[in-house]
């Protein structure tokens, strides 16, 4: 299988992500719950996890960084904290359902759209000036859209957000790992992220780099201040009840080691060139429409095809060993605003693991695709 | 041996200083906080030897990192709050 998808999960690992997973299963016990070996070296574990985001995304100390379960919880997690009952929120055009349907579950919570067209920085941060009115109260914005890999100027909406007295959030699905993420310099309230995609963890992992007041979501056993009935008023445990994905963290940890001694630039570098000659590749195929961005597209991108399906574009290359991701890809509102909410599209996307001659192989499987389609 | 536990207000917190003393040179071991002394329950210290107090104090002032609480563990295994 050609695995061209790794904006869903990066599925190829590094072999330390599987072996410190497996080992933390039979090595690891509770951490925070205990004193005995078994515990306290999970703690250790889950303190390195800490620490290596906290250097990797610039975040002053590992207590701001909490484990979570992937982005989606991280991002609720924020939202909880920040979103009231009549609060007024500004998210971008290319949110991901993780950001709208918690804000969706709440009907007296009211939501612009700054609504950029697609691969224009200039014109998103344009529709962020002109919409972030004094009734805002909070703005949530991804760095890269999981759709169309569009690199949205978030360096830029951050300014204007600390300018304005705004608290940012910032959904880097799509950019940790693969893109320079920075907390602090971005002076933004949360930054959420997947421990899956680019920073090669597990699944059931993520991170909530946190800078501001939280919320619990959640509420339980922390291994702190046992005999208070509130929640710890102090980070990781005010957010993480229950006992944490150890060997998740474990793996994370693994990832984030290989990510950091790859280098996040090189990792780009690899990814939006392998993502450009797959576009060369195929642009020139009769009906194919590809949404191509210059100087702002990260590792991935998707097309469409005149009079086609995109799901039975996804099928076709399924069949081929060819694994892409067709539909609306949980982001309607990215479709909404590029065009594509009635044809969907089909995504394709790359790791720092894949090659060239997998670019080749995945572009004549598509070309073979539409022709059988055209017949 | 007399040391001194550094109680902590969570286990994080308590890996951050032991961090920062080790970088400090001053060896801290992470421990389940003494039920006798622990009074919002379960809680995690860090423990020093009784001649790095000082240094570990004035470390971790300048780190910011203000302790909850210090207690005295003497050669008795007895404990006593020590004013910082």
């Amino acid at each position: 299988m050609i695995y061209l998808d790794s904006a869903a999960t990066s599925l190829e690992k590094p072999a330390s992500v599987a072996s410190s997973t497996a080992w933390a299963i039979s090595h690891l016990a509770s951490p925070g719950r205990g004193g005995h070996r078994a515990s306290m070296r999970a703690a250790e574990i889950m303190y390195r996890c800490r620490e290596a985001a906290a250097q990797m995304f610039h975040v002053e100390q590992p207590e701001q960084v909490v484990l979570t379960c992937n982005a989606t919880h991280a991002l609720n997690l924020a939202i909880h904290a920040l979103v009231r009952p009549g609060s007024v929120v500004l998210i971008s055009g290319y949110e991901h359902n993780a950001v709208t349907r918690p804000l969706c579950s709440d009907q007296r919570v009211r939501v612009k759209v700054a609504a950029g067209p697609l691969f224009d920085p200039d014109g998103v941060y344009e529709a962020f000036e002109r919409e972030l009115t004094e009734e805002v109260d909070v703005v949530i914005c991804n760095h890269v859209s999981n759709v169309f890999g569009f690199i949205q100027p978030v360096e830029r909406i951050a300014a204007l957000c600390r300018r304005r007295g705004k608290p940012l959030i910032v959904d880097a699905s799509q950019s940790a790992g693969a893109l320079p993420v920075d907390l602090t310099g971005w002076g933004a309230a949360f930054v959420a992220m997947p421990g899956h995609k680019g920073l090669y963890g597990p699944q059931g992992t993520g991170l909530l780099l946190c800078n501001t007041q939280t919320q619990p979501l959640l509420y339980g056993g922390t291994g702190s201040v046992s005999n208070s009935q509130q929640m710890p008023d102090f980070l990781p445990d005010r957010l993480e009840a229950g006992t944490q994905n150890v060997c998740g963290a474990a793996g994370l940890l693994a990832g984030m080691r290989f990510v950091r001694s790859r280098g996040i630039e090189r990792i780009q570098r690899q990814e939006q060139a392998l993502c450009r000659r797959m576009m060369d590749m195929l642009e020139r195929i009769p009906g194919m429409r590809i949404y191509r961005g210059h100087g702002c597209q990260s590792g991935l991108f998707s097309f469409t095809v005149d009079g086609m399906d995109c799901e039975a574009i996804g099928a076709g290359l399924s069949r081929r060993g060819i694994a892409v991701r067709a539909g609306l890809h949980c982001a309607p509102i990215a479709h909404r605003t590029a065009g594509t909410l009635e044809s969907g599209t089909i995504r394709v996307s790359f790791s720092a693991f894949n090659q060239i001659r997998q670019v080749e192989c995945a572009a004549a499987a598509i070309r073979a695709v539409i022709r059988e389609g055209a017949r | 041996m007399i040391y001194y536990l550094i109680i902590c207000r969570s286990l994080t917190y308590a890996q951050r200083m032991a961090r920062i003393l080790e970088r400090a040179g001053i060896s801290g071991h992470i421990m389940r906080s003494p039920k006798l002394i622990s009074k919002e329950g379960c809680g995690y210290c860090v423990k020093i030897s009784e001649r790095r107090l000082t240094d570990a104090l004035r470390v971790l002032q300048r780190e910011g990192m203000a302790p909850k609480q210090v207690f005295l563990q003497d050669a008795d295994g007895m404990y006593s709050e020590v004013q910082t």
